[in-house]
């Protein structure tokens, strides 16, 4: 499994990639929008992006629209994790083609369930 | 006609909690204490504008951005960069000033976030209409909200 | 650390209040709990603010609930809430086809993200012309307070609330999020100990009574259960915690897998002629009224 940490602040790109990595992924980081498409034109088809929302260059809501515009990439899950907290931009970005939305601060916890409920991460069974 | 009312102190202190409480630890919660701010430090500002305009400024002391930055990127303190604690403190006040923004009504558009050593001055036309002072791990951290003075609505 | 002394204390207290054990080798976790609370007190340590508990009672109300709150997330663990939909509400549909109603228990409530859940799940589901209420059960008043209001955090709502859920039933309230009106008359609340005989309630099709029992000691399980069986439809079910079990506590029910899950369902109309079947007996006559418009069951099996 792979996923494609797109988020302009190195901080939090290290914070998502600490968790996604313990959930068993391999991890490509991108800087923004334009950064996250040219990993995806070099072939890299990842299993999920988590996409923040404002970036320069591109910002995350483009880059959804963008990524959904084309076939090559139908079955990659975009998942928003961004500051952006109203509810008509949540809305927006369903609209757009994001699968889910997670909205920062988020605790560790709140990024594997939201995992889960996408189907990526196998939920612990219970003995 | 649309009177732009400013943010509650609660609500921005709400705020400021869940950030320090989902990143920094809940075990040292971020104290409604007012502690004397020495000069010098690190200022962390977003503005927003549109529906909303507004500056949002959070003050730290040397000591409260490094602890930010090195428990953020899970690094010993010695090895903090100035370059990281910027991109710290950047995402810092990105999370408080995207959570602010979403306390007010209209639609408003977040800048990037600008990261400095000593006060980031906000602009003349703003005053300050909120302000938390706190205190985290026995230092200061000020968060202000600075935005156009109300208009009278009649 | 805390100290031992202290430690005691706080778990007599919360052994008085509430009947749930708080065993030495959690003290880091009430040391953690209380810490936030002691700073918010002005006190410079857990020991100082857990000697300020013995004179001050809304402290003592306030740490009671830090220390019986779970991190709670919504549709927490899926598997429940997937059993709910496709292996409790489909033979309930038809059981309940001629009152159209559905009763269900959210026993444990905490902050009411269990029972929010499950009416999301029932508008999703339920046919036109039907109804359904939650009844949100538990020890803390304040949590009660806290499911009637409705209102929870932006870190709350990031806990498992799938995103197209969210905008359908929540509007932003200044810096937290509110639940519909139509969801919240869904769901009634009534403060309840789980240790104590339960006041007066009627009978529920499902209850969920979730990641609480292993609070308790055997015996104070066990007479849970043969409570709970007592207000629980003969074709009802009931769903624990993963980690939780009826087997070898009460005789009253067997149990279904329902994918990953293991619904625990009233012995009802076949019961073992074990000695234990006392307690089956007792709740087939408490629940005699739902009883009476029950099919006999088909599913329980052998």
């Amino acid at each position: 499994m792979h996923a494609l940490i797109i988020d302009d602040s190195k901080t939090m790109r290290s914070i998502l990639r600490r968790i996604v990595t313990e959930l068993g992924f391999e991890t490509t980081e991108a800087g923004n929008g334009q950064e996250a498409l040219d990993v995806l034109e070099a072939g890299l088809v990842p299993d999920i992006c988590l996409i923040d929302w404002n970036m320069p260059l591109m910002d995350g809501y483009t880059f959804v629209t963008r990524v959904r515009a084309d076939d090559r990439w139908r079955n990659v899950t975009l998942m928003m994790v961004t500051t952006e907290s109203e509810h008509g931009q949540i809305v927006r970005a369903l609209a757009a083609g994001a699968h889910e939305y997670v909205i920062k601060p988020f605790t560790p916890d709140a990024i594997i369930e939201k995992m889960e409920l996408l189907g990526l991460v196998a939920q612990e069974v219970p003995a | 006609m649309t009177v732009t009312l400013e943010p509650s102190l609660g609500d921005v202190h709400a705020v400021v909690e869940e950030v320090w409480s989902s990143f920094l630890g809940a075990e040292e919660p971020i104290l409604p204490l007012a502690t004397p701010m020495p000069p010098g430090g690190w200022s962390a500002a977003i503005t927003v504008s549109g529906g909303w305009d507004a500056q949002i400024t959070v003050n730290l002391t040397d000591g409260a951005a490094q602890a930010v930055t090195s428990t953020m990127l899970m690094c010993p303190v010695e090895d903090c960069a100035d370059e990281d604690l910027r991109d710290a403190l950047g995402e810092l006040v990105n999370m408080v000033g995207g959570n602010v923004k979403s306390l007010m009504a209209g639609s408003a558009v977040l800048s990037l976030p600008l990261v400095g050593h000593g006060d980031i001055s906000p602009g003349s036309h703003l005053v300050e209409v909120c302000r938390l002072e706190l205190t985290w791990r026995g230092e200061p951290v000020v968060v202000t909200v600075h935005q156009p003075p109300t208009a009278d609505p009649s | 650390m805390i100290s031992p002394t202290s430690f005691a204390y706080v778990a007599d207290l919360l052994r008085r209040e509430t009947a749930m054990l708080c065993e030495p080798g959690k003290e880091y976790l009430v040391e953690a709990r209380l810490l936030p609370l002691a700073r918010s007190a002005g006190q410079p340590d857990v020991d100082s603010y857990v000697a300020l508990l013995g004179r001050d009672p809304s402290e003592r109300a306030k740490a009671i609930d830090a220390l019986t709150i779970n991190e709670t997330s919504w549709f927490r663990d899926l598997a429940p809430y997937q059993a709910f939909t496709e292996a409790m509400l489909p033979p309930l549909l038809e059981a309940r086809a001629h009152v159209k109603h559905l009763e269900i228990w959210s026993a444990a409530c905490s902050s009411g993200q269990e029972a929010y859940s499950l009416t999301m799940l029932l508008k999703e589901n339920l046919p036109p012309g039907w109804t359904a209420r939650i009844h949100a059960t538990d020890v803390s008043t304040s949590m009660l307070e806290r499911v009637r209001a409705g209102r929870y955090s932006q870190v709350e709502m990031n806990r498992g609330m799938p995103a197209q859920r969210l905008v359908t039933w929540f509007t932003r309230a200044g810096n937290e999020w509110e639940v519909s009106p139509e969801l919240r008359s869904m769901v009634t609340t009534q403060h309840l100990n789980l240790a104590a005989p339960f006041p007066p309630m009627p009978v529920f099709d499902i209850v969920f009574l979730r990641n609480v029992l292993i609070y308790f000691d055997v015996d104070t399980k066990r007479d849970i259960l043969r409570r709970v069986s007592s207000r629980i439809s003969p074709d009802g079910y009931l769903l624990l915690g993963s980690s939780e079990t009826t087997l070898d506590l009460d005789d009253a029910w067997t149990r279904e897998a329902a994918g990953r899950v293991w619904m625990h369902r009233p012995r009802g109309a076949s019961p073992t002629d074990s000695a234990g079947s006392l307690a089956a007996t007792t709740a087939r006559a408490t629940a005699g009224v739902a009883r009476s418009i029950a099919p006999a069951l088909s599913q329980t099996g052998a």
